[in-house]
């Protein structure tokens, strides 16, 4: 199912993999900030652009120029919202200030997107798991989270299995308008539903005989360590903060058009 | 030294009609490498459940009759107290394995437990290097095969270094090769480390001949208890619906015939091609 092997996590070591997932936490909370306090195209450009050797770094740009393409639509999307909606607003006249506002709008958009889809594409999913817990989340959280990672692609084979077999006793998945499709799914949900929560049990079931909650405090085999690559992007945050911050607050920010 | 007994075990599953296990009175030694036995739905799961306390636990009911399991009563010890000292591989491999790599899930058990690192990752090297998948110890459980998910469900109880280890139809979703591979790890850690091993399967064909004890159920309750050779040779074993040997059924075949063959009652292939060796004289 090509659908799910976007969730997929290969194991790769890169210099950004290797990264305490908190401290790229930190950094993409710390993009969103930056790309928020703006709304001029300007400095938004130039947040797009930062990501970019993190990615060659990561060695991820194939994967990355894929996550761009799925936000394309949606960034079309709010261009043309923007557009039409100042167009209207000062009555039918669009001017290119408007059409740049518009562009910045939609760069926002795409900064986000973007800076979510390193972390994601750079983090594993284990990482991400080890991190919650090590933030303070409940293990139980971490746990649900990581095991829900784990079943994906098990559950993404039992329903081509379940799909294939109603479709060998004759149910026909592509046939009638959108309901009547939609409704055609219902043969193949309820059986995956049923076998999902019948193996939710034999889990609950390994689990108990594995000591699950003999103690409060559990331990971990493996901890996270900050390393010198994690302050050096802790050093990259801070001052993509404290530079933001002052750009924003002492520079004047000119607009493209008028250099037009 | 008696390691697991059951005195007048009875429990019904609750909703259930009639007991799943009834009367069931069994005795287990250290150190034993049992074999479970019966047709499908005859209790041996449920009897397995009861060793470390699932039920009543985690099933509810009411457990009737006594159990002392390792020195422990698993109805008033909860499942993770039982755990450190009975270990259960289930029979679904990919339902009992929930980590993103086998080596943390190896780790669980210990990590549940809040083992200090060092000692954990010790304990983890050494069950990974027993079963042999200290090679996979990065992949991702739903990568490997299924026989070598049962390696790794059978190193996660290992790690906890339990007295018992329980295994409930460990092979019944792997292929027969896969499945003599696990039967000789879990053989190893019977004679080599000293564990006593409950093992409930069909494919006698391939335990038999490990066995030192024999436990045969239908219908909730004990039916044979005793030495494999004696029992599996009887009549009334075959007609239950116990897969015997085919290696045993040709000896008796070949035995009522009115062939002069040894004594000792072969469990395996090369213990019957010995046995006929010697009746015809083969060198």
């Amino acid at each position: 199912m090509s659908v799910f092997d976007g969730l997929k996590f290969r194991k790769v070591y890169s210099p950004i993999h290797n990264l305490d997932p908190r401290m790229k936490f930190v950094y993409v909370c710390a993009m969103f900030v930056a790309a928020i306090i703006f709304g001029e195209l300007i400095p938004l450009i130039a947040l797009f652009l930062m990501p970019i050797p993190f990615v060659v770094l990561a060695g991820v740009q194939k994967e990355w120029l894929r996550s761009l393409r799925g936000a394309a639509f949606l960034a079309g999307f709010i261009f043309i919202i923007n557009v039409a909606t100042s167009f209207f607003y000062s009555g039918n006249v669009l001017t290119a200030v408007d059409v740049e506002n518009a562009a910045a709008m939609t760069l926002r958009f795409v900064v986000l997107v973007e800076s979510f889809s390193v972390f994601f594409l750079t983090t594993s999913p284990d990482h991400l798991g080890l991190a919650l817990e090590q933030s303070r989340v409940p293990y139980e959280f971490a746990f649900a989270f990581t095991t829900a990672v784990r079943f994906v692609p098990v559950l993404a084979e039992e329903a081509q299995t379940i799909m294939d077999a109603q479709k060998a006793r004759g149910l026909e998945l592509e046939k009638g308008g959108i309901l009547k499709r939609i409704r055609n799914y219902v043969p193949i949900l309820i059986p995956l539903i049923v076998s999902a929560i019948r193996r939710s049990l034999e889990l609950a079931e390994a689990m108990e005989s594995r000591a699950w909650g003999a103690t409060k405090k559990r331990t971990n085999l493996y901890a996270l360590r900050l390393r010198r690559g994690d302050f050096a992007l802790l050093a990259i945050t801070v001052g993509l903060l404290v530079v933001a911050v002052y750009v924003r607050l002492y520079v004047p920010i000119p607009a493209v058009t008028q250099f037009l | 030294m008696t390691i697991i007994e059951t005195k007048n075990l009875t429990y019904t599953y609750p909703g259930g009609t009639k007991p799943s296990i009834n009367g069931v009175s069994i005795k287990v030694k250290k150190g034993e490498f049992v074999l479970i036995t019966g047709p499908s739905g005859c209790g041996k799961t449920t009897l397995c459940r009861c060793f470390n306390g699932l039920v009543p636990h985690f099933y509810q009911g009411e457990l009737k009759g006594e159990i002392t399991v390792a020195g422990m009563d698993p109805t008033t010890h909860e499942t993770h107290a039982m755990a450190k000292s009975v270990g259960l591989v289930f029979q679904n491999p990919e339902n009992q394995l929930f980590a993103l790599s086998v080596e943390k899930d190896v780790a669980f058990g210990l990590e549940n437990l809040g083992m200090p690192r060092e000692e954990m990752r010790e304990r983890v090297e050494w069950a990974l290097k027993l079963t042999d998948i200290h090679d996979l110890r990065e992949r991702s459980p739903h990568e490997v095969s299924g026989g070598q998910q049962q390696r790794v469900a059978i190193a996660a109880v290992l790690a906890m270094q339990p007295e018992i280890i329980v295994l409930d139809e460990p092979t019944s979703f792997l292929d027969p090769l896969s499945a003599e591979k696990i039967f000789e790890v879990i053989h190893e850690l019977n004679k080599e480390h000293g564990i006593t091993v409950v093992l409930v399967e069909h494919r006698l064909d391939l335990t038999a001949k490990y066995a030192d004890h024999i436990i045969i159920m239908d219908e909730g309750k004990v039916c044979f208890d005793g030495n494999p050779r004696e029992i599996l040779n009887t009549e009334e074993t075959r007609l239950i619906g116990v897969g015997i040997p085919k290696a045993t059924l040709l000896y008796h075949i070949l035995k009522k015939e009115g062939l002069k063959l040894g004594d000792v009652t072969p469990l395996s292939s090369e213990e019957m091609a010995k046995l006929l060796q010697e009746a015809f004289k083969i060198k």
